[in-house]
């Protein structure tokens, strides 16, 4: 499905991407993982096609996506949740909602699938008149992922959603990103907390520094002893955050 | 600079101080003069606009206050180099007035603010003094344009000077950290706003010289006339087409603008300006360095094309 | 006094349409569009050339505003689209130069056309008044005033009613999110552009009516830029009330101190706002 093959990405003169291939088939969920400035960001935004890569390919099924715009890789079928959210901090709720739904076949079924994603946020829909700046930053964060809902796509790129958020929401958004992902929508999912991340995962690959170092079934990954030691941690004061889901 | 740059530039200095003892042709001097301000006026402007980052469309009412000042000074009875320095002074004190509140906001604000504060200077100038100013008849009899171009020609100096020791001063370098990353600067400490301010209290007092040079220039004139928008354009375009942020840019945009005027001045009115505003246009799109650049471009496309034939003849022998 | 106000309302409306183009542009883009009173200019001549072939000023308008529209979009594909993607005050600065230095070029340009002769447009309606409570109102500043506030009602139920205006909305508030959501941001920016230059005909024809010539776009310019910061950078709202602030502030000057002052007032207003609430008068939370 969404296939990509040998990546690279610069800013300015500084490669910060190297031949980075990875690939996320029909309903899964798969998981990017990697510290702070491993190029995780950069890769979800050239996908989104916020960057253009300096080399090789992305694909969904046979399209070829890289070099086009932002706008048409959505209508390709792929919607980003970016990292810090990115709302229209004016618009109501309900007018960012119906922004998510700009493409004209979004557009046709935008009460079903306004309908659906009420369901899934029923916050959304009590707070639908109230300005987006406003709400607070669960809220804001479950508007941007129903926003990105609204498109109808197959595909959807999730940065940092938990980012800030308690850990109770956490792990409510975590079972609704399972929920969303159990009607057929494929996942790509970046993550500071790691062992939940695998958890939810069917697949994770890591990067380290623009390279892809490892990949792997998320359970084999969290158990690895590479990946314990590098993002668990080891030690018992690390157990905690084991804990998970 | 370079030692081996030092001698022709002292060179050339030379040879523009013995100006007036070569000629007698007034039209040459007053030609002179007139680069002399356009030198002074854009590197002044160089200093704000380019090494700050900081665009101002206002400078003319800097060069006007200088002008009027140093008028109202010098006809008081004064030396005219204390009259220079007053109208400098103004100009620095007017510059405040706008650029605290501006320089605090957005890149907006500053370019608007200081267009918004010429205008207001050129029309109540315009409304005060209605009438030309001349020479009384005493001033008439003592004026020499030799001693107008040697004060222009030293103050022209003083300007570039100023300039150049500014920008390698560490003052300067962390003007230029500011205009290049205002975020990154102020957090290693360096204070954005004050450091902004100064540049704008140097650039205005050399505009103010510059004004302050034209009123001692010249015999008869509108006491707004040095406070014309033009002289807000021109160190605008000068530098930009010469090469922002750099010593020689700006003297070399001076140079092509005056050329490019006498030239078309026989012709129809304001082509020039059709000119420059294209060009003008065309290197803030694709040149951000001046024109200059792209001399030093082109040597540099040459040189690699140089080699890459001397590397292929040796490959071919080989 | 009543008279003062009158002449001051009408002329404020016609600052405050000068005003909504570069807000637009503005507020959407972040490009400072330093042009846009050369651009009125422009209009201006475009709508004596109709007038000379035999066209009513206001018919021509909607000449004018297509012919607007077009060349504004070869000036953006030419000239400003290289700057969609820089950051805000990248932005900012570039499109201040470019436009300065499209301003000298086509205010000269105009001069070499039609020559730097002082021209206006004199139908036979052009002196007529009527009045009204003892005040005499003029037809084509009431017209001028009636257009704004009817181009101002078009402009909302676009920008609130229509996707198109929905994503131009959005695109103001956030571009890179916008393009997530399917905008096109290259085609709403040079769409909003056009729109905001082709909104100059109206007082590209109010301008001719009064009087004109090559360089005084960038006067108008002013006076637009004056009331853009009145109303608070980026607030399309703001710009009418803005624009009556300033023109009745204007005709108060000109009751008290005499014509000469009347343009350095208005700008000595403006420096003390700037200076003591840079962030505008007529700021309204949640506005676009
Ligand atoms: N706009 C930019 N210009 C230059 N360098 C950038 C830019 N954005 C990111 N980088 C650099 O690229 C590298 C990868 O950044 P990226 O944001 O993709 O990392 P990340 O894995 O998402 O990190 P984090 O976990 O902190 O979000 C970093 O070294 C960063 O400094
Ligand atoms: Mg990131």
């Amino acid at each position: 499905m969404l296939v990509v093959d040998g990546l690279d990405v610069h800013y300015g003169d500084l490669q910060v991407l190297w031949g980075i291939s990875l690939e996320v088939r029909d309903g899964e969920i798969v998981a990017l993982i990697g510290s702070n400035g491993a190029g995780k960001s950069t890769l979800i935004r050239a996908i989104a096609g916020l960057i253009r890569p300096t080399k090789g390919t992305i694909r969904l099924d046979h399209l070829l996506l890289n070099r086009r715009p932002p706008h048409e890789i959505v209508k390709a079928g792929i919607s980003m949740v970016p990292e810090g959210r990115r709302l229209f901090p004016k618009m109501s709720v309900l007018q960012n909602l119906r922004m998510g739904a700009f493409m004209k076949k979004a557009r046709h079924e935008i009460e079903q699938t306004l309908g659906w994603v009420y369901d899934i946020f029923p916050v959304l829909k009590e707070r639908s008149d109230q300005p987006a700046g406003l709400l607070s930053g669960g809220e804001q964060q479950m508007l941007a992922i129903g926003r990105a809902l609204m498109a109808n796509n197959r595909v959807l790129l999730l940065d940092e959603m938990s980012l800030g958020l308690s850990p109770l929401l956490v792990q409510n958004l975590f079972k609704i990103i399972a929920q969303i992902n159990e009607t057929g929508i494929s996942v790509l999912i970046v993550e500071q907390n790691v062992p939940m991340t695998l958890r939810l995962a069917d697949r994770a690959y890591i990067i380290e520094t623009g390279h892809i170092v490892g990949e792997g079934a998320a359970e084999s990954l969290l158990n690895s002893p590479r990946v314990r030691e590098a993002y668990l941690g080891i030690g018992p004061e690390c157990e905690d955050s084991l804990g998970g889901v | 600079m370079h030692s081996r740059k030092i001698i022709p530039v002292i060179l050339l200095l030379a040879v523009i101080a013995l100006f007036p003892v070569m000629t007698r042709s007034e039209y040459i001097l007053n030609i002179m003069i007139t680069f002399f301000l356009y030198v002074i006026l854009s590197e002044s402007w160089n200093l704000i606009g380019g090494f700050a980052g900081q665009i101002s469309l206002g400078h003319s009412a800097f060069f006007g206050i200088g002008a009027l000042v140093t008028r109202l000074v010098w006809l008081s009875g004064i030396p005219v180099i204390p009259a220079l320095f007053a109208g400098g002074i103004g100009a620095a004190a007017l510059a405040c007035s706008v650029g605290i509140p501006c320089l605090r906001m957005t890149q907006a604000y500053f370019p608007i603010g200081t267009l918004a504060l010429a205008m207001i200077a050129q029309i109540t100038i315009g409304n005060i003094f209605p009438l030309p100013g001349s020479l009384s008849s005493e001033y008439v009899a003592a004026y020499n344009l030799s001693s107008r171009y040697y004060l222009a020609f030293a103050v022209g100096i003083f300007t570039v000077l100023t300039v150049y020791l500014f920008a390698r001063s560490k003052k300067g370098l962390a003007l230029v950290a500011i205009r290049d990353d205002e975020g990154a600067a102020a957090a290693v400490g360096v204070k954005p706003f004050q450091h902004k301010i100064l540049a704008l209290l140097v650039s205005s007092f050399m505009a103010g010289l510059g004004g302050g040079i034209f009123a001692y220039q010249h015999v008869s004139y509108f006491y707004s006339a040095p406070f014309e928008l033009s002289w807000a354009f021109l160190p605008t375009l000068t530098t930009f087409i010469g090469g922002l942020g750099t010593i020689s840019g700006p003297i070399i945009g001076s140079v092509a603008f005056l050329a490019l005027s006498e030239l078309f001045v026989l012709n129809l009115g304001e082509i020039h300006l059709l000119v420059f505003g294209a060009t003008f246009v065309l290197i803030v799109m694709f040149l951000p360095k001046g024109l200059f650049s792209l001399s030093v471009g082109i040597r540099s496309f040459l040189r690699d094309w140089a080699l890459r034939l001397i590397g292929r003849g040796e490959a071919k022998k080989l | 006094m009543g008279q003062t106000l009158v002449y001051g309302i009408l002329n404020g409306s016609l600052y405050g349409i000068i005003a909504l183009g570069i807000a637009l542009v503005f507020g959407i883009m972040k490009y400072l569009n330093l042009a846009q009173g050369t651009l009125i200019i422009l209009g201006a001549y475009i709508g004596l050339y109709l007038s000379q072939l035999g066209l009513d000023p206001f018919l021509s308008i909607p000449v004018v505003m297509v012919a607007l529209f077009l060349f504004a979009a070869v000036l953006f594909k030419t000239c400003f689209s290289r700057l969609i993607n820089f950051d805000e005050e990248e932005k900012i600065k570039n499109s201040l130069l470019i436009s300065f230095g499209l301003m000298l070029f086509l205010d000269n340009l105009i001069t070499v056309i039609w020559t730097s002769d002082e021209r206006s447009i004199t139908p036979a309606y052009s002196g007529i008044t009527f009045e009204l409570f003892g005040l005499r109102i003029p037809l084509i500043g009431l017209a001028g005033a009636l257009l704004a506030v009817i181009l101002i009602l078009l402009l909302h139920l676009f920008l609130t009613r229509t996707y198109f205006g929905q994503s131009v909305v959005a695109v103001s508030q956030d571009q890179e999110a916008a393009s997530l959501m399917g905008v096109n941001v290259s085609l709403t920016f040079l769409t909003s552009f056009a729109i905001s230059v082709s909104i100059a005909s109206i007082p590209s024809m109010l301008i001719a009516l009064q009087s004109f010539s090559p360089t005084v776009g960038l006067h108008w310019f002013n006076k637009g830029i004056v009331v853009v910061i009145l109303s608070g950078i980026g607030n399309i709202y703001g710009v009418l009330p803005a624009g009556l602030f300033l023109g009745i502030i204007e005709a108060l000057s000109v009751y008290i101190f005499g014509p000469s002052y009347r343009e350095v007032t208005g700008l000595a207003v403006f420096v003390l706002i700037l200076i003591l609430v840079p962030k505008g008068l007529f700021r309204r939370r949640g506005a676009a």
